[in-house]
């Protein structure tokens, strides 16, 4: 998992149980995970290799996969043109991203009219197989409970203000559909290739509580 | 859908379910109900008036169903809808062209 | 005290829209056991032993106390035990007696 690009509380966790010394005995929550997995791979249930592989699957979803996607859009009109058409396809055919959480993806365009933000109130639905693992604060309360009723307040507390006269359009995830946010390409970012492009786009820009900036992140450039 | 359609002679009837109810651009009205148990549709929608942007497609299985253990069955559809923010919170502070979009399953939208 | 019948219809994560304390934007690097707990997850609903809405209709019926006191991950396990143990795939003596064999791992 990524850290937050925020640079306040970064050592606040969710729970104090999230701190765990390795060299002791592990906590009761650890040991029934153990207890469990192995209760029902010893029924043949699943196998051992099965969790195994997941890991690797979840390790290998990170920010930087739905960078390569924006990044891509950003470069590449046709493109552009079937990931707002159908998320999950073009993924899946220009990426080879495998949607394993059998989710769709409705990839939300930000433009001089709209920003999109997404959220979910109800749990903690995410685009796990383009973004990874979500952060903690998007499976909090605060985030959940407030982005759908003062998504602008919310989006002034991640430093980020639009204008009134742009649409603020919050996508609340509930069913089997996810939502990945195409943020705005930054203007001066013409001459820039598209792995340097990739390189601006953050998770919380995918999320659309920022916007890309040419500042974070394009230290060749500046 | 997006399936051409039959030409009119062959009379081809779906089952039940099989095709959507509603279509991008009906006005709906999300269900005033206070069920038991698990559901999908949060509270704040409840009554609330919107408008169907899209018919999510494939049809699925109705994810309160879902929730306790059956994993096949009845499948319809999930609708994408959009709600001006204004509708939903009477108080909302944000720009009038606020709005919200969620998917709600058939079986909790009314025809307005 | 105020009519109880809010408890059984507001499911204790519906709360969007309810007020809530300034977003404090943390996260963290997942423990071992956590991100196995993820892949646990994923794996339960990939052979529809445990679907992900029977998981998430399993938090939820932990109640709003120890949704407010558990992390994350600490719910889905509990929750994945109860609903293991309502499906009759596992039984309480499996679970106490696996358990303290794993305990017996560290001592």
């Amino acid at each position: 998992m990524t850290h937050t690009e925020h640079d306040h509380d970064h050592n606040e966790h969710d729970h104090p149980h999230a701190e765990i010394n390795q060299t002791e005995k592990p906590t009761y929550y650890d040991m029934l995970e153990t207890a469990i997995r192995e209760l029902l791979i010893e029924r043949k249930l699943f196998e051992a290799d099965e969790i195994r592989r997941q890991i690797e699957v979840l390790d290998s979803r990170t920010p930087a996969l739905g960078a390569k996607v924006v990044a891509r859009a950003w470069i590449d009109p046709n493109f552009r043109k079937r990931l707002l058409a159908n998320g999950r396809t073009a993924c899946e055919e220009d990426f080879g991203i495998t949607f394993y959480d059998d989710t769709e993806l409705i990839v939300l365009e930000n433009t001089d009219k709209v920003h999109n933000l997404i959220v979910c109130t109800l749990c903690s639905c995410y685009p796990r197989p383009v973004l990874g693992l979500p952060p903690d604060w998007y499976k909090l309360k605060p985030y959940r409970a407030r982005a759908v009723s003062e998504p602008r307040k919310v989006l002034a507390e991640f430093g980020t203000t639009i204008p009134d006269d742009v649409e603020v359009r919050v996508s609340d995830s509930t069913a089997m559909v996810r939502y990945l946010v195409l943020p705005k390409r930054p203007k001066g970012t013409e001459t820039f290739t598209e792995e340097e492009l990739a390189d601006l786009v953050t998770r919380d820009a995918m999320i659309g509580v920022v916007e890309p900036k040419l500042e974070n992140g394009s230290a060749a450039h500046v | 859908m997006t399936a051409r359609p039959a030409p009119k002679s062959l009379q081809i009837v779906s089952a039940f379910g099989e095709a959507p109810i509603f279509k991008a651009g009906d006005e709906v009205r999300i269900a005033d109900r206070m069920p038991v148990g698990h559901y999908r549709v949060p509270r704040y929608l409840r009554k609330k008036i919107g408008r169907v942007e899209a018919v999510v497609e494939p049809a699925f299985v109705d994810n309160e169903e879902e929730g306790y253990g059956r994993n096949a069955g009845s499948r319809r559809h999930y609708y994408r809808i959009a709600f001006p923010m204004i509708e939903l919170w009477p108080d909302y502070t944000g720009s009038p062209k606020d709005g919200l979009r969620i998917e709600v399953f058939e079986s909790w939208i009314e025809r307005v | 005290m105020s009519d109880s019948s809010e408890l059984v219809i507001r499911l204790p994560n519906d709360i969007g829209g309810m007020p809530a304390d300034p977003i404090n934007p943390i996260d963290h690097d997942l423990a071992p056991w956590e991100k196995r707990c993820h892949a646990l997850a994923d794996v339960l609903d990939f052979h529809k032993i445990i679907n992900t809405e029977e998981k998430r209709c399993g938090v939820e019926a932990l109640g709003a106390e120890m949704i407010g006191k558990l992390s994350y991950y600490e719910r889905w396990i509990v929750a994945f035990s109860n609903i293991l143990l309502r499906k009759g795939i596992l039984t309480p003596t499996d679970i106490a007696l696996k358990m303290k064999e794993v305990a017996a791992r560290y001592s």
